[in-house]
């Protein structure tokens, strides 16, 4: 069957099989930023951006996202550069061996879209869908703060 | 996951066209709308999937009686709602943000939550306490206890929840949940919920629900009955918790032990009591 999906601003067409996933689908299609790690929604590493809020790809089919919009963690760069989010967890050293990361990263975009001040424990809660095996959290906790006053013009 | 088996994912343009389509194809259909269950565990049989995500059932109104939840409604459309987080002191929300992760709070939805069953569904032992109807996309006119419902899975066989219906909590009426798992994020060993409704300091009806036993959440009416017509003091709430304790049907399973989840009842509805009798009674 054919889908239409806008992946990071790019309107695209898709054939694809009644069963396949969304992560299925963004990964062969050449969008290998999204992770697969336990395929049942526990890890987060397949986190992407679909219609506006942060999903487990690995839990959608692709046929339900026909019509929507996704973004993904290649979609965060502009013109070259690297987006703040991204920046931060370069900076706050909230990267080890990088395969939580894009996940992470989406998680935190969906949270600073709808709430651009986070407190702590609110990034936390945004976070707990995402597993990360190597730092632990407090790093990350670190990225989306720096990364909510870097979005906000410092003004945090 | 192995989902090849799959020939059609339908997007039926109205809940008839849906209905039809589930009636023609029977056992090999299911009704997806989050699809978190189904992208987990599709059963052999199911060649079908029927999505009903874009009808229009997403959605809480408020109804002279009632509050009503579109089937297709998700836990994140719940945990924003305004409505939602005035009832009974925003208990939904509370438990809610109990459930699974953000991640999937934005898919999982309350129809899927209700078909899917799950005996350690922080959802269903809640809404059996405040009294949830459900409406069946066939029977409108018949809404169908949520307590009542489980009794004979034939009821779900065949038809769509089309929404979930929550009676308006009568003045004096107060709620609470609680929930125990290994983690903040791992499904629960039990879970319980209270709604008691307190008239001049008695009480005049109580619901009890308890899930993750590890079966299906069910009432406890010995424990309702222990509370009815009494205040809820220290002595009643202990009582309660104890008739709750030795009236619940429990087994051992590889996450707890049957005695376990025994203490565990008692301990949960304790501080369900416990916050209620806090609550100051209104009306």
């Amino acid at each position: 069957m054919k889908i239409t999906l806008t992946v990071n601003n790019e309107c695209r067409e898709f054939e694809i099989t009644p069963g396949e996933s969304l992560l299925e689908l963004l990964r062969s299609a050449g969008y290998k930023s999204v992770k697969k790690g336990c395929g049942s929604g526990d890890c987060g590493a397949c986190t992407v951006i679909l219609n506006d809020h942060a999903v487990t790809s690995c839990l959608v089919f692709a046929a339900k996202a026909d019509g929507g919009s996704v973004i993904t963690a290649e979609g965060l760069e502009h013109d070259g550069k690297l987006h703040p989010i991204q920046e931060a967890f370069l900076e706050e050293g909230a990267v080890q061996c990088g395969y939580c990361t894009p996940g992470m990263e989406m998680a935190t975009l969906d949270l600073l879209t709808h709430n651009p001040k986070p407190s702590t424990d609110e990034i936390k809660e945004a976070l707990s869908g995402n597993l990360c095996r190597c730092t632990g959290y407090v790093k990350q906790v670190k990225a989306v703060k720096s990364a909510a006053k870097k979005m906000s013009g410092g003004s945090l | 996951m192995s989902r090849s088996q799959l020939m059609d994912y339908a997007r039926p343009s109205s809940l008839d066209e849906a209905h039809a389509l589930l009636r023609k194809c029977g056992k090999t259909a299911r009704i997806i709308g989050g699809g978190i269950d189904l992208a987990r565990f599709l059963p052999a049989d199911v060649t079908t999937l029927i999505d009903i995500s874009k009808l229009g059932l997403s959605y809480v109104e408020e109804r002279p009686v009632a509050i009503a939840i579109g089937a297709a409604t998700t836990f994140a459309q719940l945990l924003g709602d305004r409505t939602i987080s005035r009832v009974l002191g925003g208990v939904i929300g509370q438990m809610l943000r109990k459930v699974g992760s953000p991640l999937l709070r934005n898919l999982a939805t309350v129809g899927g939550t209700i078909v899917s069953a799950h005996s350690w569904s922080d959802v269903i032992p809640l809404f059996i306490a405040l009294n949830a109807q459900v409406v069946l996309h066939d029977k409108e006119a018949e809404p169908i206890p949520l307590s009542d419902l489980y009794g004979s899975r034939a009821l779900l066989t065949g038809s769509i929840v089309r929404e979930v219906v929550i009676p308006v909590p009568s003045a004096g009426c107060a709620a609470a949940f609680q929930k125990f798992g290994r983690t903040e994020l791992d499904i629960a060993l039990v879970n319980c919920a209270c709604a008691v409704e307190i008239h001049s300091g008695k009480c005049a009806t109580a619901r009890i629900a308890v899930g993750g036993t590890p079966y299906l959440a069910t009432r406890l009416p010995e424990a309702e009955n222990a509370l009815l017509g009494a205040a809820l003091s220290l002595e009643t709430i202990d009582k309660a918790a104890r008739v709750a304790r030795n009236t619940t049907v429990v087994a051992d399973d590889r996450r707890a032990s049957a005695d376990y989840r025994r203490q565990l009842i008692y301990v949960l509805i304790k501080r369900c009591l416990l916050e209620i009798s806090e609550k100051p009674e209104e009306g």
